[in-house]
């Protein structure tokens, strides 16, 4: 295990790096920021000076080198907009986009696997049906809309939830659920369908022959067979919570890393944009090589080497 | 089960929510807009968060609207606009470029430090010295602050400047602490910002909420209506409205012409709207080339355009038509030009006939999206009015970013589309956009009338002739068109029932003047 942990440790530093230069290059990409940071009656010499004071006017690959430099450092250079350095400004925020994702992950898996198992079980009887198409219905809807949609009915008409902001348990619950609502949905979906597969193997069939309790049947076998892939679901479904972080925070005006994020979009305030990404993007390393380390001590049969 | 209910109500309300019908909206059942009486809080909903706490470093009106609680200005517009004095008690124009000012007796800081004339030398030069700072072009006419005693200065000019009282009363002038910030630091600072203002400031969570609380020793005595003001940041529209609605919120910026009707027609809550400082307008490429280089097509393209239908049917009323951007309120308005505007079809055929397009041409129409109120469906709206003379319009929406980039890089084509304010409410500042080597590779415009009408106002000291200068390149700007005036805005606010507000042309939010009803 330990040398299995090393090897995964050290294989994150090459994906970091081709994070890096993506990240770096697209910034490239999109263009020189001067124009954004000075006011509209500024000279051409007024930008160039900036342009240099920046180091804009070096080769790209002079520009990534220290760019990395820096970034070995823990500096991801200095937000223009709030001129101060990115990264603690993005590590400010981590805490409310994690309490946000938690709970809305907390919520997903403590609905979809009851719902998984039931319709599993009850293949094709009107709960099943009530459950897949709940499910179809929860996956295809935009987290944009449903938000303002459970502001609408909670907030606005029955009055039971704060509409927006961050502060006690009750402005938790209407994000949470609306960040939760897709992802319980795709891990019903898959649990389901794993689950009827299981189910319809020979062991099952045998130990039901056998006389074994029904529910015992159905949770001490299946549902453990079940289980390894219910776990790469719900590790890769962390990614996409991250990423509906991102809409929901705004609807929610949730002072987390999505918000701050779009902001920084939209005011082409790079090196928060390159820090909130890079932040980003090590939560769903690290929540993959979680979900490879639950693997292992789940099933031992499974090598790495 | 319970999620399916939920699904089909929240559809329910979708649906009654798009049909628009002014009764089914009311027949909701909104309208819980109920504040407890005695919150002695003020919640005010903001779109954008503040930029930042230097006072000097940026160009953002809603970032001047929380700072203004905070900081006091030497002198300040007054409901009327005229300039009065703030902080300073007397002052006297020595000569072309010196002015001697006395500042008020027992104004202090928040920290307890007297407001002095080192104060004020240490805030005007450094703004007017430092060319990184966003409103250095701004007070850069500013030669030095020489001290006479602690409370007597004087501000020297490098020019004549008729518009300096108009600096001193705006953004960029707010006094700052010398002492505490040479003491302390920037960074410092601009984390424990203190000014003299009627307000302190308690905390700054980014994207999120500033809170202020009331200054004790307020030189014109502490506010007691409110024991703190809460400004929170809330981007996403329908939310700031929901807020609103609910009562989350007392104040609710920037609401949307589609939700004016909901907000009023809940219990608790009502619409407060004032016209803004800010015009929409076409900017005309006048570049060789391009068919909007012919001073006839310029006339024909606005006189095919319907202000008066623009601001009915997209602002929903907010918006009052306009031929020039100088509205009344700012020093040099030419009144005649102000509500009301020239549509003529036939005379714009005519004149696009005279010009050599009988039969129209196509063009490029660059425009933001959500940056003013309503600006893309005033954009196609523009478009859909031009091919009444032939004239067909690609409405080209522009990220606000790429925006600025193309006005940079000069890759405009025939006409943007942008709104302009005026926060000195000096006309100068708006005529300037005439002036012909500012916009060389942009537009292009040049006309030498004004050009040197330019020349002379920007050093005239005698008041009522500078006046009727910037006058006169109105009248000639309204038959030259390089730009097209569509309309002045409106700024729209939702307002709980129970605080008495009333809405500043300025849009600033002077927390002071709201009181409980």
């Amino acid at each position: 295990m330990g040398s299995f942990l090393l090897k995964r440790l050290a294989q994150i530093i090459p994906v970091l790096l081709i994070i890096s230069f993506i990240i770096f290059a697209l910034v490239y990409i999109a263009g020189n920021p001067v124009a954004l940071m000075l006011p509209d009656d500024a000279s051409q010499e007024d930008i160039e000076q900036l342009t240099a004071s920046l180091g804009l006017d070096q080769p790209f690959i002079v520009q990534y080198g220290h760019y990395l430099l820096n970034l070995v450092q823990g500096d991801f250079g200095e937000s223009f907009r709030y001129n101060t350095s990115a990264l603690p400004l993005v590590l400010e925020r981590l805490p409310a986009t994690l309490e946000l994702a938690i709970a809305a992950m907390i919520i997903a898996v403590a609905v979809a696997i009851p719902l998984g198992i039931w319709s599993a079980t009850q293949q094709n009887s009107p709960l099943d049906l009530l459950a897949s198409g709940g499910a179809v219905i929860g996956k295809a809807m935009p987290n944009f809309w449903l938000g303002i949609m459970l502001i609408l009915l909670f907030s606005v008409s029955l009055g039971w939830f704060p509409v927006s902001g961050r502060g006690t348990f009750a402005h938790l619950i209407l994000p949470a659920i609306t960040l939760a609502t897709g992802i319980a949905a795709e891990i019903t979906r898959l649990l389901r369908s794993n689950m009827i597969e299981i189910l319809n193997q020979d062991y099952i069939r045998t130990a039901k022959s056998k006389g074994i309790r029904n529910g015992f049947v159905v949770y001490k076998h299946a549902f453990r067979n079940s289980l390894i892939p219910l776990i790469t679901i719900t590790a890769l479904q962390t990614s996409t919570v991250v990423g509906g972080t991102l809409i929901t925070e705004t609807v929610f005006s949730w002072p987390g890393l999505g918000q701050l994020l779009i902001q920084a979009v939209n005011t082409r305030d790079m090196a928060i944009v390159q820090a909130c990404v890079f932040v980003i993007a090590i939560l769903v390393i690290l929540m993959n090589l979680l979900a490879d380390i639950l693997y292992r001590l789940l099933d031992p049969r499974i090598k790495y080497d | 089960m319970k999620k399916a209910s939920a699904l089909i109500l929240s559809l329910s309300v979708l649906l009654a929510s798009c049909s628009g019908g002014d009764e089914e909206v009311g027949s909701l059942d909104e309208g819980a807009a109920s504040v407890d009486e005695d919150n002695k809080t003020l919640t005010i909903a903001l779109g954008t968060d503040v930029v930042t706490f230097d006072i000097h470093d940026h160009n953002n009106t809603s970032t001047e609207a929380v700072h203004d609680n905070m900081f006091n200005y030497l002198f300040k517009r007054d409901e009327n606009n005229n300039i009065q004095p703030e902080l300073v008690e007397t002052f006297e124009q020595v000569d072309e470029l010196t002015v001697e000012m006395t500042l008020k007796e027992g104004v202090t800081f928040h920290n307890g430090d007297p407001l002095t004339s080192e104060d004020v030398k240490f805030t005007l030069e450094r703004v007017a010295t430092d060319d990184t700072l966003q409103e250095y072009p701004n007070y850069n006419q500013i030669s030095e602050v020489e001290i006479i005693d602690d409370l007597t200065f004087r501000v020297i000019t490098h020019d004549p400047e008729p518009s300096l009282l108009h600096r001193l009363s705006r953004l960029g002038s707010s006094m700052l602490p010398k002492t505490y910030i040479e003491a302390e630091g920037w960074d410092y600072f601009l984390a424990n910002p203190i000014g003299t203002g009627a307000y302190q400031f308690e905390e700054w969570v980014r994207d999120s909420q500033i809170v202020l609380t009331p200054y004790a020793d307020y030189y014109e005595g502490a506010v007691e209506e409110w024991d703190e003001v809460v400004f929170r940041v809330i981007p996403e529209n329908s939310t700031r409205v929901s807020e609103i609605l609910t009562g989350g919120v007392d104040i609710a910026v920037n609401v949307p012409p589609a939700d004016w009707d909901r907000v009023n027609g809940n219990a608790g809550t009502a619409m407060e709207t004032e016209t803004s400082n800010r015009t929409l307008m076409l900017i005309l490429r006048a570049t060789e080339g391009f068919p909007t280089s012919d001073v006839r097509v310029r006339q024909a393209l606005n006189l095919a355009i319907d202000n008066g239908a623009i601001t009915e049917s997209a602002l929903r009323g907010g918006g009052v038509p306009t031929k020039t951007r100088i509205a009344p309120g700012n020093f040099g308005a030419e009144e005649s030009l102000y509500d009301t505007y020239d549509y003529d079809v036939e005379e714009a055929k005519q004149l696009m006939e005279d010009a050599g397009y009988p039969d129209g041409f196509e063009m490029t129409l660059h425009s933001p999206r959500g940056r003013y109120l309503q600006d893309a469906e005033v954009a196609e709206l523009v478009g859909g009015m031009l091919q009444a003379i032939n004239v067909t319009v690609n409405v080209e929406f522009m990220e606000w970013s790429n925006f600025v980039e193309m006005r940079q890089a000069g890759t405009n084509k025939d006409a943007y589309l942008i709104g302009l304010g005026n926060s000195m409410f000096d006309g100068a500042y708006s005529v300037d956009w005439y002036r012909s080597n500012r916009f060389e590779g942009e537009t292009d415009y040049k006309n030498e009338e004004i050009d040197s009408l330019l020349e002379a106002s920007a050093v005239n000291m005698d008041e009522a002739e500078r006046a009727e200068q910037i006058q006169e390149i109105q009248r000639i700007a309204d038959e030259d068109m390089p730009h097209i005036m569509l309309h002045q805005e409106t700024v729209n606010y939702g307002v709980n029932d129970r605080i008495d507000f009333t809405p500043a042309m300025d849009e600033m939010i002077y927390v002071p003047s709201i009181t409980k009803n």
